[in-house]
């Protein structure tokens, strides 16, 4: 009998909650060299037809299944036992495939609080499978309302998007969107890393006043290493060196400011929602290796 | 004979051929190592090795006195992370039994790890050039191919090449394990 047919059939089953079930896998295009095998066929034969007469429930190979479980696990060790509800106090918008895993655009939307309701403070961003999950902590400058934040971040495999946003009262509140996405904390820097410690530091302010909103974006320039991308030359880990500490501040009065890791992108970029009052835009960014960058902007815009 | 009656009925209720013809996908072995681009389409073959599928990698490890080797990468926990910063580095299962050597599978490597795999080599194989030693990671993932041949390469004469790794075993339901990296 087909040696090709006996690997086919066994890889594309697998033990599932009514024994043997229908499994989403690649088909195995390689041929075996030899045939002997002592597997019981006969067993894993008449199990394979009893799954057939079965119904078959819809099943998503590994890691595709959007799944609550890591975030179970992890959820204590960023929250503690604190309740989360699902109010929609912010929402959160994401590509549900991402193109470029070390770039997914992520945008974050917290509406004025309706009559009395708590204002949004904080609003936490969590990728479950990444291995730093704990993604960015934005806290908003006071005065609550309307803000929009979108950024760029790290996506290591398909995985929950988390934000948990904190409102003055204390209470948190989550939504989530699920991002196929893989390899994005190991994906190799965009720059070469004499670029970057050339451009290292350098930002960007812009105003985009043409939209109708009053909207603008910070970008500064760093390699945000994850400690997990390979040096192409050296064949080692590149160590972690990231942005850990980013203000923006208009006049004296704080816009947001960010608290991140390595699951945001190289070249951290923020857009975001303000009123503008003329005054000039700082930014203020301090990296792990104690490197501190601080601008200042005319409100317009400059570099 | 009940097995083949057993195929084939199967092989009707999918409407399968008896013998599968595929479009050949696969890329040739190139002269040197894979040097990027890992998760990709594999080779057929692996010069001066036996490339095995799942039931012959089953019964290589059900006959024992063959060393199996998982290659596959595993970025260590940055050293320079702040202090209370949340990292998950979820338990790594592989084929029971099989000794774990992260990052040997890389087309070029650092001089350090270079002779973390010549040590494991050297210690799993009693020094003996002779012993068996299967390779695997993932299904189309170069890193096991390169391990191998790296291996051929420093002289160990029986190398196998389980090209479809742990996603082939584990879709067999064979005996999983989870294991740490060898030092």
């Amino acid at each position: 009998m087909s040696s090709t047919l006996r690997s086919r059939i066994l890889e594309r089953f697998s033990e599932g909650p009514m024994g043997l079930s229908f499994k989403k896998t690649r088909q195995n295009k390689k041929s075996e060299k030899n045939c002997d095998s002592r597997i019981s066929q006969s067993a894993l034969c008449a199990s394979v037809l009893a799954s057939m007469l079965a119904v078959a429930a819809p099943a998503y190979a590994d890691g595709d299944t959007p799944s609550d479980a890591t975030w179970t696990a992890i959820k204590p060790a960023i929250f503690g036992d604190k309740a989360i509800d699902d109010a929609a106090a912010a929402t959160l918008d994401a590509p549900a495939r991402a193109e470029d895993a070390a770039l997914v655009p992520i945008d974050i939307h917290i509406a004025r609080p309706a009559g009395g309701a708590p204002a949004v403070k904080a609003v936490t961003l969590v990728v479950d499978e990444n291995p730093s999950p704990q993604v960015a902590t934005f806290t908003l400058g006071e005065g609550g309302g309307k803000f929009d934040l979108s950024t760029r971040i790290r996506v290591n495999s398909y995985s929950y998007v988390r934000l948990i946003a904190e409102t003055s009262d204390g209470k948190l509140h989550m939504t989530k969107a699920f991002v196929k996405a893989a390899g994005g904390c190991s994906a190799p820097a965009v720059k070469d890393p004499a670029e970057a410690k050339a451009d290292l530091g350098k930002m960007r302010f812009r105003v985009f006043a043409d939209t109708g909103r009053n909207e603008a974006q910070v970008q500064i320039h760093h390699p945000n290493y994850s400690g997990l991308q390979m040096d192409q030359v050296t064949r080692l880990y590149t160590p972690a060196w990231f942005i850990q500490t980013l203000t923006v501040s208009q006049g004296a009065k704080v816009l947001f400011s960010m608290n991140g890791g390595i699951s945001v992108s190289e070249d951290p970029t923020f857009r975001f929602t303000y009123a503008p009052n003329g005054e000039a835009v700082t930014v203020v960014a301090k990296d792990t290796q104690g490197n501190v960058f601080k601008q200042s902007f005319p409100a317009d815009g400059g570099s | 004979m009940r097995r083949r009656a057993c195929l084939a009925l199967l092989a009707a209720a999918f409407a399968l051929p008896a013998v599968e013809v595929w479009a050949d996908e696969a890329p040739a072995e190139p002269g040197g190592y894979r040097l990027d681009n890992y998760k990709a389409p594999t080779p057929r073959t692996l010069r001066g090795a036996t490339v095995v599928g799942t039931p012959r990698a089953y019964d290589l490890w059900q006959a024992k006195g063959i060393v199996f080797i998982d290659v596959l990468p595993h970025p260590p926990k940055p050293a320079d992370l702040p202090a209370g910063t949340l990292w998950r580095d979820p338990p790594h299962e592989t084929i029971g039994g099989a000794a774990w050597l992260p990052n040997v599978g890389q087309g070029a490597l650092a001089a350090t790890t270079e002779d973390y795999f010549k040590r494991n080599l050297a210690d799993l194989t009693g020094g003996d050039r002779d012993k068996p030693l299967l390779f695997f990671c993932r299904r189309d993932c170069w890193m096991s191919w390169n391990a191998g041949k790296r291996a051929l390469g420093y002289g160990y004469r029986h190398i196998y090449w389980y090209s479809d790794g742990v996603d082939g075993w584990k879709a067999g339901a064979l005996p999983m394990e989870t294991v740490q990296p060898r030092p």
